[in-house]
């Protein structure tokens, strides 16, 4: 018997039959639309780290009495450096093993994707998609520390000079704040560098450098806006 | 009842699979097409016997007919099948190695000169008699990555784009791989020669 023969002859007494076409097309797609959205989730999370990187105060590295490595670390964006590094991979994978995905070099795939993940990241970024997300991921996951919680963390300590809040009357060289938790703050700013881009009015959210004079006290050396535009606190 | 072979010899590759899909039987044209090249290469570079070659083929082209609906038509078949094949080899000389038996490399006897010819300067000389036997023993110390490099290129004549179909590599690789695979059989030469040499 023929070679030949005995294959086919295999194929019919064993009854393979070809895989159906639909299978490897859903294959196909399965896998692109895992690149797809991981590729998306990879630039979502690259925008949040720009934004993190946005809302770090990096004067205070140089004048916060704390370890500059322990405040750097304490703002550094884990979580969504961990969901970058994580989506690149999976897009990564998932194009490698599409159809012609072979015929790239892992490095260049990983450039790539990382290029795409900075452009349409920093597109998410700067249309404010990324604030949002972050908001939006602090709700719903108990666990996770927003970097608004962070900050505010950080810019609630008076005895060690960090004061923030919300502005409730200018008068003078004296304003008063309602800092996160409710309490009410005098402020004295005859002494204090208020950056320019800073509307003194009620209602607007600063924080400030200084020292803590008595209960309820607070005497400022700077004054300065607490976020972006538009920027406000939301407690979960 | 298999397809007579004049039948086969009208159809073209495509034509054979669109058949084949139909109509089992007509995947024969397909085997006896291909049949020699495959089983030749499996022997060269999987080092088994012409009885195991032929077990490793036939499974192979089980798992052809099986897959035959995810053929891209953007590639070459022969592409195609080698990968196929070549999974399949290699995977019957890793059951093998494990279980340690001796192996055979088939080789092709105008190696040597298309080695040559593509790198003079390889390092294997005159002073090596017998030529043949100096490739075989190379060829079986190099690492697989490299030996299937070696085995496609200047045994199977392959271009860099059909050994990067073949192995799912990008042809960079492939030339690194190459260029890699020839040191490695530089110093195999070198190693044969003094062993060779001694009283």
């Amino acid at each position: 018997m023929k070679n030949s023969e005995r294959l086919i002859q295999a194929i019919k007494e064993r009854r393979i039959a070809p895989v159906p076409k639909a299978f490897f097309t859903g294959r196909e797609l399965l896998l692109w639309l895992v690149f797809a959205l991981s590729a998306l989730l990879g630039a979502a999370a690259f925008s949040v780290i720009l934004f993190s990187i946005q809302q770090t105060d990096f004067y205070l590295l140089q004048h916060s009495g704390h370890s500059r490595l322990e405040l750097l670390l304490s703002w550094l964006p884990f979580v969504w450096m961990a969901f970058l590094f994580v989506f690149l991979g999976l897009s990564m994978f998932s194009f490698r093993n599409s159809r012609r995905g072979y015929k790239w070099r892992l490095t260049h795939l990983a450039a790539y994707s990382f290029g795409f993940s900075v452009l349409l990241g920093t597109a998410f970024f700067l249309a404010g998609g990324a604030a949002r997300l972050e908001r939006a991921f602090d709700v719903r996951v108990s666990i996770y520390q927003s970097m608004e919680e962070k900050k505010i963390k950080v810019w609630s300590m008076p005895e060690q000079g960090y004061l923030s809040g919300v502005i409730e009357t200018v008068d003078g060289e004296e304003m008063t704040i309602r800092d996160f938790d409710g309490k009410i703050w005098a402020i004295d700013i005859s002494n204090a560098f208020v950056a320019p881009v800073l509307a003194l009015d009620a209602g607007e959210q600063v924080k400030l450098t200084g020292r803590m004079t008595s209960e309820g006290r607070f005497e400022a050396d700077g004054v300065r806006p607490w976020g972006g535009p538009g920027f406000r606190h939301q407690k979960k | 009842m298999l397809i007579s072979k004049k039948i086969c010899d009208e159809l073209d590759d495509l034509q054979i699979i669109r058949k084949a899909l139909a109509e089992t039987d007509y995947f024969s044209c397909l085997y006896e097409r291909y049949e020699a090249q495959l089983l030749r290469y499996v022997q060269r570079v999987a080092a088994l016997s012409e009885e195991e070659a032929q077990d490793v083929l036939q499974e192979a082209f089980i798992k052809i007919w099986r897959h035959l609906n995810a053929f891209d038509p953007q590639l070459r078949l022969s592409s195609w099948m080698y990968r196929i094949v070549h999974n399949e080899a290699v995977s019957a000389l890793r059951k093998k190695t494990s279980f340690g038996k001796d192996q055979q490399l088939v080789i092709d006897e105008s190696l040597q000169s298309r080695l040559a010819a593509e790198w003079p300067d390889l390092g294997y000389n005159d002073e090596i008699e017998d030529r043949e036997h100096a490739i075989r023993t190379a060829l079986s110390e190099l690492a697989l990555p490299h030996r299937e490099v070696l085995v496609l290129r200047f045994m199977e004549d392959m271009s860099y784009e059909e050994i990067s179909d073949v192995l799912k590599i990008p042809e960079g690789t492939v030339a690194t791989r190459l260029n890699r695979a020839k040191k490695a059989l530089a110093a195999a030469f070198a190693s044969y020669s003094s062993n060779t040499k001694r009283p």
